[in-house]
């Protein structure tokens, strides 16, 4: 059996993982394009007021996800 | 076609591009300044500016700013208008050449849509932006070597310094002059991608593999295919089992993979990424207790700013107007008839002033939230605020609108435009007139004394908190409504860049203040003066001889003893506005308003709001013969508190009884539906227009007007029995 992946939304506050892959092609187009690739470190700066968004840094550039779009960034334990 | 602009064939179309926040407005106004107007891409509700610019040889270049986009590969009806003209050969915007905007300090997320324009095969400059940043973060680059690997002209800049911006407009002089056919290419396709793109060419005239490629990535909502390419596209792409979302994935990939060793070898960055001020004022601004408060803080700021703003200009524009009408009333009473004096100042002026209120908000309230836009600060509160607005059917920046809304929902609405989702935007457009605007307060003011005599100033001001309340209660509940019976196949994004904060660029902030103006004023003076024209019509006009009549009927009441000579002139005018076809449409809506507790006067008020809501007022001091007690207590209003102003009108109205039953008729009852109907229908011409123009058509206005006008009806009315249940 496969061992399931942490997402990005299982990291805490000021916790960094790395991406390994994305489990949804058209999201990963766009994550991709604006600098979220599979090897990268995120760091995840911290939730948002009301839950499900959040707030990540890669490679310097600041993002914002919501936790749809944070659960398909599978990341190294 | 954009804008207005005429481009004649000899003017170069050169096309910016970048991903967001990478300057490009920043150097599109450097280069072009004032010589700029904003425009729709056909179709759709993307912006588009287009300015102009000479080059030194004399080359006139029409700059044409694209939205700002990630790839070619678009998530958002922004991204996709950049896809739908680049690869279009034959679009009238595809440019003879592109400028390519980037942010250097982050150059390789740049580099991934510079290199996909490279194998479109039009000539590109890679403008390596933030020159001045780079400098400080002590980043090194090497134009030079980077023009090299990439095989196209590399310019380092800074469109807030200026720094280079010459040899900008120089590149741009030489590659136009240049005699040497572009061949600069980057990506290899794979085999499945060459073997579409060879099938795509053998059927439509191809001008690149790559953008034959796209065509085929892309053939479900490229608006410039015919239906027959559509079908041919199709089967192309399943006999040959394309699969175009992995492969877009991994030509993403591939294209990171060759561009990241030249970003290693041409620019050196610092190891490690410092903790920024960015990070330091984000830990409190989207902190997640203090940040949404210290968000209301800043949004009530901006809310008093225009708040105190249009009482001051309200002030300024009319005194401006009444001096005007003076003037254009003794310059032309002695040469042309009544009814054409009566015309100009009534109805075009009127009308004229009715833009022009608005004009001084529009304004301010642009400049704030550019402002906020600027520094990086609105896409913090889309980050905060997302997940409560979806659930209401709209998204983070959506808050901004509806706050913006409290001052007036004009611009407001204009400001809607960064919402991405077209459902959520419209959701947001439609909701946003139910938040309480600034020209609903006159008539608050008026209403919740008369409402409610007895009470004191206390329980006025509640009330008057209490129509806020509503409003926003109104904008909440139907977008949750509209999200639920409106459908969408669009999929939503947050998926947000949140920039770096930085100081504002005043150039940026002028720029768009004036272009936010200019915008308004040219989409609103025509339908808007139609409107006034129709309204004067009906307030002058009636059947019959009006003004003999009215003169008759005032005598009358003097001679009984009614009224006193003093005041023939007012109870003239208000003899004249009740024989008109204004009075007479008051009346015959009469029996549709009855059952909230209105007579025909306030039918009639009810009706000439439409040019704006504060004009009610004015409309009742006509009614009630105090046409010109009204001028006198305007003046004297400002050394009043709001509450005790318009005394005479609101004794008058309080005395006042229906003709038929001799019952009051500004009953608490009364009072206070008619104030729900003022805080919940739609009565407001310049907000209609508006509607109309940002969703491109008439129906989203007429819907919201019925949608608006109902709701208001049935909540008047249930308040009214309500009210009278308990009293
Ligand atoms: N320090 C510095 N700041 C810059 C420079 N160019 C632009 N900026 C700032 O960067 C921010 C984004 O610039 P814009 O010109 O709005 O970027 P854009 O690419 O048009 O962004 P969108 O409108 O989102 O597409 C603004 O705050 C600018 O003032 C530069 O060369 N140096």
């Amino acid at each position: 059996m496969q061992r399931r992946h942490r997402t990005l939304p299982e990291l805490k506050a000021s916790e960094s993982a790395q991406a390994i892959s994305f489990t949804d092609p058209s999201l990963a187009c766009k994550l991709t394009a604006m600098g979220v690739l599979p090897g990268a470190i995120i760091e995840m700066v911290r939730k948002s007021p009301f839950g499900d968004a959040f707030y990540i840094k890669v490679d310097g550039i600041r993002l914002a996800l919501r936790s749809e779009e944070a659960q398909t960034i599978l990341l190294t334990d | 076609m954009l804008g207005k602009m005429e481009r004649s064939e000899q003017v170069l179309k050169v096309g910016l591009i970048g991903n967001p926040n990478s300057g490009k407005s920043t150097v599109f106004n450097q280069l072009t300044g004032l010589r700029q107007k904003t425009g729709n891409f056909p179709g759709v509700t993307v912006e588009v500016k287009e300015g102009r610019f000479t080059l030194p040889k004399g080359q006139a270049v029409a700059l044409i700013d694209f939205p700002g986009a990630y790839s070619l590969y678009p998530t958002s009806t922004d991204e996709k208008v950049l896809v739908e003209v680049l690869a279009n050969t034959s679009d009238p915007n595809f440019p003879d050449l592109l400028v390519f905007v980037a942010d250097v300090t982050h150059l390789e997320k740049h580099l991934l849509l510079f290199t996909q324009v490279l194998d479109l095969n039009i000539p590109t400059i890679l403008a390596l932006n933030m020159s001045d940043v780079a400098e400080a973060e002590g980043i090194k680059v090497n134009p030079t070597r980077l023009s090299a690997q990439l095989q196209a002209p590399v310019v380092f800049i800074s469109g807030r310094t200026g720094e280079n911006l010459p040899q900008l407009i120089q590149a741009i002089e030489q590659l136009a002059e240049s005699r040497d056919p572009w061949k600069s290419s980057f990506y290899k396709m794979n085999n499945d991608e060459l073997r579409i793109s060879e099938a795509v060419c053998q059927n439509f005239a191809c001008t690149n593999p790559y953008r034959a490629l796209l065509l085929a990535h892309h053939k479900d909502w490229l608006r410039f295919l015919s239906p027959a390419e559509h079908a041919t596209l199709d089967t192309i792409v399943k006999t040959k089992q394309f699969q175009s979302l992995l492969q877009q994935v991994d030509e993403t990939m591939v294209r990171y993979d060759q561009f990241t060793p030249i970003v290693r070898d041409t620019v050196q960055q610092p190891s490690v990424f410092p903790v920024t001020a960015t990070d330091r004022i984000d830990a409190i601004l989207t902190h997640r207790i203090f940040g949404p408060f210290l968000f209301l803080g800043v949004m009530l700021l901006v809310f008093m700013v225009i708040f105190y703003g249009y009482e001051i200009t309200g002030g300024w524009v009319e005194s401006t107007m009444a001096w005007l009408i003076e003037g254009t009333e003794t310059l032309l009473q002695p040469v042309s008839a009544g009814w054409v004096v009566d015309f100009i100042t009534k109805g075009v002026l009127e009308g004229f002033k009715g833009v022009l209120v608005f004009v001084p908000q529009i304004a301010l309230l642009s400049l704030l939230i550019a402002l906020l836009e600027e520094v990086g600060y609105l896409a913090r509160a889309v980050f905060m605020f997302d997940k409560m607005m979806r659930r209401f059917g709209m998204n983070g920046r959506s808050i901004v609108a509806l706050i913006s809304g409290g001052a007036c929902a004009v611009p407001a609405i204009k400001g809607t435009r960064t919402i991405g989702n077209w459902k959520e935007r419209l959701i947001t457009i439609l909701v946003t007139p139910f938040i309480s605007c600034s020209a609903r307060i006159p008539v608050y003011m008026v209403l919740i004394p008369v409402a409610l005599p007895n009470a004191n100033w206390w329980v006025w001001a509640q009330v008057f908190g209490a129509m806020y309340l509503l409003g926003v209660l109104a904008a909440l509940g139907s977008g949750w409504i509209l999200n639920k019976v409106m459908k969408s196949r669009e999929a939503t994004f947050l998926a947000l860049e949140m920039p770096v904060y930085r100081a504002p660029h005043w150039k940026n902030v002028w720029l768009t203040v004036v272009d936010k103006v200019a915008n308004f004023v040219s989409g609103v003076w025509k339908p808007i003066l139609l409107i006034t024209s129709a309204l004067w019509f009906l307030s002058s006009f009636g059947p019959g001889d009006v003004a003999g009549k009215a003169e008759q009927s005032a005598a009358e009441d003097i001679e009984a003893g009614i009224a006193a000579d003093s005041v023939r002139g007012d109870l003239e005018a208000s003899y004249r506005l009740e024989y008109s076809w204004a009075g007479k449409l008051g009346k015959t809506i009469e029996p549709v308003i009855r059952p909230l507790g209105y007579d025909w006067k306030i039918g009639i008020g009810i009706l000439s709001s439409f040019l704006a809501r504060e004009v009610f007022n004015s409309t009742m001091y006509i009614i009630y013969s105090l046409e010109s007690v009204g001028a006198a207590e305007e003046e004297a209003a400002g050394d009043q508190s709001p509450f005790e102003r318009y005394s005479s009108l609101k004794d008058k109205m309080a005395m006042d009884t229906h003709r038929d039953s001799r019952e009051k008729i500004y009953t608490p009852a009364t009072g206070l539906s008619l104030l729900v109907f003022y805080a919940l229908a739609m009565q407001c011409m310049s907000t209609l227009v508006v509607v109309k123009n940002e969703t491109g058509r008439w129906r989203w206005a007429v819907l919201q007007f019925v949608f608006m006008g109902s709701l208001a009806y049935v909540l008047s009315w249930i308040t009214y029995m309500l009210v009278n249940l308990i009293a």
